[in-house]
Order: structure tokens, then sequence, then C-alpha cells
């Protein structure tokens, strides 16, 4: 049975675990396709890990809240698919420009990191 | 866009999301996640389910909303503080206690500190006040008594013109009657010279001050009136301005009233009512008009520079009138409160420390409280930390909880001290000068709520401290059901010792000074101020009619004797008795004389009373030996005297001391208005020896004293000593009249410096009777709280160990340990405390006595010290017994099921 939420007894998959921050910057892509409302943030998320992602509920809307305060995310209530009131998120300016400069420093970074990973020990 | 709409928008980014809209955001997803899993196949009911276990509350959710936007800090300070709220109404009497504690020593350090202050340190109400001086010049060979000098008005301007010298005023009391009533009134005016409004700088109640335009034309015809006798003698009409009094049988207009607390002049005496200088010059016939002068210095100068600049001009004026200085002396500027201070010095710093004493007693307490309370809480605080909480997140808890208890100590003292301030004057209003206004000192105030917030927080944190030294796991047993006693290190016994020796201490006090209040009240007088009247009157030596009659010898006395023997006529006067400053308990002067014409090395003094036969009749004083003379010899004057017991003992060695001769060569007046018999300073013949009548103030010895026919020295007022069936002050219509039916212009004196008094009342409002009865009043109201205060440290100290204690009791019990045994270990430790505190107090007793010896004028008694003791032991005792009672009557088998 999928949920987006792992199951605090035994997880089905294995979860990758998402290194501190990482979150916000995948909020921010996901918003940054279209206006999202939080449920739909976590399915995005996990439809486009492949479901291999372990969100816990507790800093996902943690993370979603200091993205708003910060103002990079915006909220606004509107109808969902299912004509249920909730509350859509969209990217601010301030939002696109974070997110750029966060996905820049993120794959420099992984590209430094698997750059260092890939030698072998004849190559140092 | 209009500042509105941007204050609206900033205001938006700024404030947090409201809690229904965090919780309805939630809801949404919780609904949307639900439905997923219904889709998925589950029932309802299990979706539901999962949803709540996989998400978690909505309304949890605002908690992790407000932490993600760093507002969680403010959310918990706030559930401190209610939790402490909570946690004190659960515990009221705790609370009640603690912040009482706190209150009580706050407001009573405050308020009595404030009036100390109003009172004794800053009574003044002008302007500039502690820049004020009295010029005064000391004698060389006579150095303790400084001695003050009038000035002619152009020295008096010398002076004012000097650098140091911001302005000054020149003043002069006069007595003068009001003329025009039914009956003349004896008062007192002051000449004051026409700056007095800017140099006091005192706005009238009503009118204005006196101004130096008054001054035109030799001194307009005005009067300012002081607001008691505005209050006496007009009943505080508002109308009064423009009114004209007639004084001395001149009019003058009234142009203004002083407030309250307008007193000029404090130590000369105060004037019924204040004139322009300018017109003394037209009523004294004097060759110059003279001044007392009062000198404003200017800011920041010291008094010996002001000294030194002014002394060549007092120089100058000594030249011109060496016969007002003595042969050698030197200036001495003296600051206007010193006589105040040197009078009231000794009481007012035992008074504040005593109110100290109480505060510091009031923190000690609140220590102990918490302290106490912070044992019984220890296992939660350790439950706490099991589960999780951080130390500082304690720590925090702990010290909500002490600053709420400290701050609403601290409000309640404030308010606290406006009302205690109000105390004593209403309980004692003789005691302090009506001119007082009591203001709450700012400084002190803030001290002595600052030093009860620093206590509440240290004692309120010590569990904190020692939680986070302990291991907690070891102070969570499953259940304290140990018979070992608690891990004993008792930090409030210290305390309570402290907090014992410090309330004996005050209690040792209270009860010497009550003990020497009380040998004041019981004090054998010497005489019987009961049902006697003292009627003071002034010869009319103005008025040249009246002159012609009483200015000889006899022509007075034959007055005087007319008068008295009118008032003897009066129904219910039993006896009228005539003297010249013989109203007790201070009476005559003291003058030097000699036994047989022996001069002896040291020149002896005594106190030489001016009185007629009846005097001793009047006042109920015994004759012992001898005689005491008759109407002929009385009005002669000459040649006989009577002696008091003390003067008899001291100077007539012989057993018997009667018919020896005495000089008193100096008994004789420089008093242009005084007449003196021919021979006053022959030798008198020693008739009698009467009982000691107090003489020299109540807190004196009776001095040696020689009484003589008050016809020797006859000055232009005399007092009459009128003994009445009942209240004499029922008497004093009648007395009036019979004192007018011989001279129809002859008033009774009303002023202060002369006027009418029982002699109850003179001793009642004597400084030494109402400083010792404040005093007394004061120090049993600070050792009642203080006694009260330690009684409840003690009892809540007993009564928290053994709440916790219970189950270790009702073991032993079961076990069958005698009760007495289980009392004496559940109140061990404060008993010895007590004690220990009543030792450490009495060994402090027996180290100040010596040091209040000196200070009081009387060492601690004794007696009183250990009836305070004996007290304190006694109560103590009760306070460490009575929860220790409560907690050994519960059954043994309830007391182990005690959680």
């Amino acid at each position: 049975m999928y949920s987006p939420f792992p199951d605090r007894g035994e997880p089905l998959t294995k979860p990758v675990e998402l290194p501190q921050g990482t979150l916000e910057m995948l909020i921010l892509k996901a918003v940054s396709l279209g206006p999202l409302h939080g449920y739909g943030i976590l399915l995005r998320i996990q439809q486009i890990s492949g479901e291999r992602l372990e969100i816990l509920q507790g800093s996902f809307y943690t993370a979603i809240y200091r993205l708003e305060r910060r103002g990079w995310i915006k909220g606004e209530w509107g109808e969902s698919e299912n004509n249920r009131r909730a509350r859509f998120y969209s990217l601010t300016a301030a939002g696109t420009r974070q997110l750029k400069a966060e996905t820049a420093k993120w794959t420099d970074m992984a590209a430094v990191v698997a750059g260092i990973l890939r030698k072998k020990a004849g190559e140092i | 866009m209009s500042l509105l709409a941007a204050i609206r928008k900033l205001w938006h980014s700024i404030a947090p999301r409201t809690h229904s809209d965090v919780e309805e955001e939630f809801r949404s997803t919780l609904d949307a996640f639900q439905e997923d899993l219904v889709r998925q196949g589950l029932s309802e009911e299990q979706a539901r389910r999962k949803a709540r276990i996989d998400l978690g509350q909505p309304a949890a959710q605002n908690e992790t909303y407000r932490d993600a936007i760093g507002l969680r800090l403010f959310d918990e300070l706030r559930g401190d503080i209610r939790y402490g709220l909570r946690d004190l109404r659960r515990n009221p009497g705790f609370a009640a206690v603690a912040v009482l504690s706190l209150a009580l020593g706050i407001g009573a350090t405050t308020a009595m500190f404030s009036l100390i202050y109003a009172v004794l340190l800053h009574p003044f109400p002008y302007a500039g006040a502690d820049r004020i001086v009295n010029p005064g010049i000391i004698d060389e060979q006579h150095p303790d008594e400084p001695r003050w000098f009038p000035l002619s008005k152009a020295v008096f301007d010398d002076l004012r013109l000097a650098a140091p010298v911001d302005s000054s005023l020149g003043f002069n009391n006069a007595h003068m009657e009001i003329t025009g009533g039914a009956l003349p009134e004896d008062i007192s005016g002051i000449y004051l010279t026409e700056n007095a409004g800017s140099f006091f700088g005192v706005r009238p109640v009503l009118g204005r001050n006196i101004e130096p335009y008054d001054a035109e034309n030799g001194g307009h015809s005005v009067v300012v009136l002081n607001y008691r006798f505005w209050q006496r003698h007009y009943g505080g009409d508002p109308h009064i301005i423009g009114q004209t009094l007639e004084i001395n049988h001149a009019t003058y207009t009234i142009v203004g009233v002083m407030p309250r607390s307008f007193a000029f002049n404090d130590t000369n005496g105060v004037g019924d009512f204040y004139l322009p200088a300018s017109l003394m010059r037209g009523l004294f016939n004097v060759p110059y008009v003279v001044y007392i002068p009062w000198i404003k210095l200017r800011p920041h100068v010291t008094l010996a520079a002001a000294n030194a600049a002014l002394e060549p001009i007092v120089r100058q004026f000594a030249q011109q009138h060496p016969e007002r200085f003595p042969d050698h002396w030197h200036l001495a500027l003296q600051p206007i409160i010193v006589p105040f201070q040197q009078e009231t010095g000794r009481t007012l710093t035992l008074l504040l420390a005593g109110v100290v004493l109480l505060l510091v007693i009031g923190c000690a307490n609140c220590s102990i409280l918490l302290l106490a309370r912070g044992r019984t809480r220890e296992r939660e605080l350790a439950i706490r930390s099991a589960i999780g909480a951080s130390r500082w997140r304690i720590v925090r808890q702990l010290l909500v909880e002490a600053v709420v208890i400290s701050c609403t100590g601290a409000v309640l003292g404030v308010a606290a001290s406006y009302l205690l301030a109000k105390l004593p004057l209403s309980l004692s209003p003789d005691s302090f000068p009506a001119e007082s206004v009591i203001r709450i000192n700012a400084a002190i105030l803030a001290f002595s709520v600052a030093l009860a917030l620093l206590c509440g927080i240290f004692f309120g944190l010590v569990p904190a401290l020692r939680l986070s030294r302990n291991n907690s796991a070891r102070m969570l047993p499953g259940r304290q059901i140990g018979v070992v006693a608690a891990p004993a290190k008792h930090r409030w016994s210290v305390l309570i010792i402290a907090q014992v020796a410090l309330t004996l201490l005050l209690m040792a006090t209270a009860g010497t000074a009550i003990r020497s209040f009380l040998e004041l009240t019981q004090m054998p007088l010497g005489y019987d101020p009961a049902n006697v009247m003292k009627v003071g009157i002034m010869l009319h030596v103005q008025d040249r009619g009246e002159w012609n009659r009483i200015q000889s010898r006899e022509g007075r006395t034959a007055y005087i004797e007319q008068i008295r023997e009118k008032i003897a006529a009066v129904p219910g006067v039993s006896t009228v008795a005539v003297g010249t400053d013989a109203m007790p308990p201070y009476t005559g002067d003291e003058r030097a004389f000699n036994v047989d014409g022996t001069h002896e090395g040291e020149q002896t003094q005594a106190r030489v009373i001016l009185v007629d036969q009846r005097y001793f009749t009047a006042l109920r004083i015994p004759l012992l030996e001898g005689r005491v003379w008759n109407t002929d010899e009385n009005v002669r004057g000459d040649f006989i005297a009577v002696v008091n017991h003390a003067f008899a003992t001291r100077y007539l060695s012989s057993s018997n001391g009667l018919g020896r001769q005495l000089h008193i060569p100096g008994l004789t007046s420089q008093n242009r208005y005084a007449a003196t018999s021919p021979q006053s300073t022959a030798a008198r013949e020693i008739i009698g020896v009467v009982g000691d009548a107090r003489n020299d103030g109540l807190d004196h010895p009776v001095a040696p004293a020689i009484y003589v026919p008050y016809t020797a020295v006859m000055l232009p007022y005399e007092q009459f000593f009128v003994r009445t069936q009942g209240d004499p002050l029922a008497y004093l219509h009648s007395i009036r009249g019979a004192v007018a039916s011989v001279a129809s212009d002859q008033q009774i004196s009303n002023g202060a410096f002369n006027g009418t008094f029982s002699l109850k009342e003179a001793i009642e409002q004597d400084e030494q009777y109402s400083r010792q009865r404040l005093f007394s009043i004061l120090f049993a109201i600070f050792s009642a709280m203080a006694l009260a205060l330690a009684l409840v440290g003690i009892f809540s100290v007993v009564a928290y160990s053994v709440a916790q204690r219970t189950t270790e009791f009702g073991v032993r019990l079961a076990l069958g340990a005698p009760r007495a045994h289980v009392l004496w270990v559940a109140t061990r430790i404060a008993l010895v405390s007590a004690a220990a505190g009543i030792v450490i107090g009495l060994a402090f007793d027996s180290f100040l006595g010596a040091v209040l010896a000196h200070w009081m004028r009387s060492a601690f008694a004794s007696g009183s010290v250990f009836t305070a003791a004996a007290l304190l032991a006694l109560s103590a005792l009760l306070a460490c017994l009575l929860p220790a009672f409560h907690a050994i009557a519960v059954p043994p088998a309830e007391a182990l099921r005690h959680e």
C-alpha cells in the first residue's frame, strides 16, 4: 500500500534520507512547476523521486512554513481538484532567485563530490 | 499605495498566520490523505485512523508552525508563566506567605524610610533648603554652645552682597496682640525682609507672598497668614484675602495664606503671621533695625569657604558692638537642618536599622519557602528532565515562577508602602510635625524591590541547580518508601537561624523601647499634673497707661495678685499659684549660687525657680522639712528660699540645712521691662526643703533647685497654675472672663511660647515622651511582623518536610516507634535551627547591648531580652510542633499508602 508518509513501524521501501536543508530546495522546485497545496507538494516530490524519499511530516510542514515566512513561497487559499478548500503555494520572485542559486550551488557541490568519489587509486 | 495599505501589507508580512488558518490547511491535507487511503481500499474508519497516526493532530500543528517561524520561545514562556500562576493557585498558602513576606519587607522599609526622610531628614519646604545656613558664632571658651547674633541692616546688606551668598533673609520674631475683638488675643508675628517670596520659593495657598514692593513708603501694612493660624482663627475661610486684621491697634490687610508645610521659623518659634520688615522701624523705637539672618549659599560653596569669606564682615560688626560678642570666637555657619538631626539622628538610625532588618527577614522568609518548596518539587523536576526537558527549560520554568512570586510581592510591596507610610501619622499624630508631607522615596523603593527580586530569583533557582548537579535518576526512585531520611542538606536551616536571630534582636529592641517608654510614663514626676492647667499672661508694656500701673514692682505684684484672686474665685477652681518659667517638666534657669558665702573651687549652679508659696500646693509637691514662705514674705520677695531634696543632698551636707544662708548673685534681670526686688541678690535663708519635681525634662534626673518668691524678679509675663475639679480646660472660658474683669484688655496667651496647656498635655507633647512612644510603637510593629514572618518560615519548613516524609513516618510508627520520637525526628532540624538562632541572637544582643546603651541611653534590659527569647522559643516550638502533630496524626496504614 502506498503512502507518501513513511510508516512509523517498519518502512516497506528502503528510504533515502535527505541531507540537511535539501527538503526546502525540493519544495521550491516542486512549487516552481505550478501552484500546489501542501499535500500536492508532498505527492509531487514523492512522484519525481520515484517514491524513494523519506519525508517526515513534521519537518515537511516546518520547511513549508519557514519558506513562506522568508517570502520565497506565497500561500493563497483556493479550490483543490476535488473541490476542497486548500492552500496553494506558488513561487515568489525571491523564491525563483533562491531556487536558481540553490540549484547552481547543489549542482556544483554534487559535481565536486561526485568527481572526488569517482577517482580511483591510480588517478590521484 | 496609501500609507494605511502599506502598513497593512507590512503587518501581513510580519504577523504570523492565525491558529485557525494553520489548522484548516492541515485539515485539508489530512482529508486529502484520507481520501487517498480510501481510494486505495481502506475503510473510512481505518483511513481516518491511519491519517491521524501518520500525520498527527491538527491542534498540534500550530505549535509546529510557531516553532518554524521562531515564535516558540514566546509561547513556551507564556506557558511557563501560566503554569507558574496555576501552580501558585494550587498552593495558595505558599504563594500568599511568600508574596506577603516580600511585600511586608518592601512596604515597611520604604514607608519607614520615606517617613523618616520626610519628617526628619528633609522637613523644610524651602527652595534650596540644603543651602540655607544659620550664621552662628562659637565662643571658643564654651565651644559646645553655638550662639546666634542679630545684625543691623547695614551689616545684613554687606553679608547679602558677599561672594558665596546667593540670597539672604532677615527676620525678627515679635509678640503682638490682636485687638479690636471682644477679648484681646496674644499672637506671634514674624517680620521678614521683603525678598521672602523669592528666598523661600514656596507658593502660597491663597494670595501672595511678601514681595519687594511691600517695602515702599516705609512698608505696606500687609500680613501673610500661617496656615494653622488661618485654620484656627478664620476656620480656613477661602475668602480671607483682602480682609483686614487689627494688630496692636493698627489695621493690616491680609494678602496671602501660606501652605500647611510652611512653618517658618521651625527653630525659633512658628509665626502666626508674617509682615514686611520695613514696618519694624516704625513700630520699635530703636536706633537701628536688627535682623536674625538666614543665608542661602550659592550652589557648590562649601561651609568652610563660606565661613572664611563671611567672617571678616562679622568681625567688623563685632568691633562696633563688642558687648554682643565673647572675647574669642569664630564664625560657624550651620545648615538649618543640623538642630533637627542632632535631636533625632539616633532614633532615626535605629529605626532605619530596624526596618532594614525587617526587609532582610522578609527576604529570608521568602527564600526559606522557596527552598522548602523546591525540595518537594525535585521529584517533579526529575520527571521532567527524565522525559526530556532540557536543563535550560527547567531553569527557565523555575526562573519564571520565582519572578512571578517576586514581582507579585514587589507590586504589593509598593502598594503597601503607600499605605504604611500614612499609618504612623494616623496612629500617633502628635509625634510628627503637622507640616511634614510624606512622599515615597523612589531610591529606597527601587532598592528594596531590587533586593526582593534578586533574593526571590536566586533562591527560586536553587532546586534547578541542585537538580543539574545530581543525577536525575537517583532522585527518581519508583516510590519514595525508604525509611532513610532524605539526603539532609538543609540550606534553609541557615536561613532559619539567621531569621530567628534577627527576630530576637528586633524583639529585644522593641522590648527595651517599650520598657523605657513605660518607665517614662510611670516615672515619679514629683508633682501631680492631673487637673492642673497653666495660664500665661503677657503684660501690656507697650501701652503707656497700662505701663504706669505695672511699672513698679509693687503695682505689678498687686495686679498679678488681683488676677490670681479673681481666677481663684471661679467655681470649681481649688488652688491658683503664680510662677515665672515654672512650667514642668522644664522649670527655672541655671544660676550660680553659693552657700554661707563660701566660694568653692568650681562654680556651682542650680535651677532657680520663681514661684509663689501656693505653687507647692497646686502641684502637690510635698514639703519635707521646715516651712514654705507666707504671704507677706511672698510680697517682700527677699531673704528667704526653699530648696529641693536634690539640692539638700548635694549641697547641704549637714543633716539639717535649714537656716543656712544662700546667695544667688545673678538673681536680677537685664530686661528693660523687668522689676526686681531691692535685695534680690542678698543672702537668703533656707527655710524649707521640698520633694524633687522634674525640672530638667522627663529623661534627666531632677536638678538641684532653689525656689524663690516670684516677686524677686518680675518679668513682663507671668504664669498661673490652676488646679481645678475635673478637666481644667473646661474652665478656660470662665478664667478668661475672670482675667478680663481685672483689666478688660488683658488677654491670656494662646501662642506656642507661653500658651495655655494642661500639665498632663505638656508631658504628652514633650519631645522625649512622644519620641519614646513612637519608638516603642514602631518597634513593636516591626518585631511583631518579624516574629510573624519567622514563625511562618519555621511552620512552612516543617510542614513541607513532614509532608514529604509522611510515608517514612508511617513506616516508623508501624514498626512501633513512639510518637514522641517520630515527632522529634520530624522537627529536629527546625527546632535545632531555631534554638541556634536564639542562642546567636542572645549573643548578638549582649554585644549590641553595649552599643545601644550608648545610643538609646538605656541598655538592653536583660529582663526584656529574656522575655523576648522565651516568647520566641515558645512560638517557634509551636510553629514546629503544629505541622508535625498533624503529620503523625495520620494513621500508619494511610501514611504508608501516601504518595
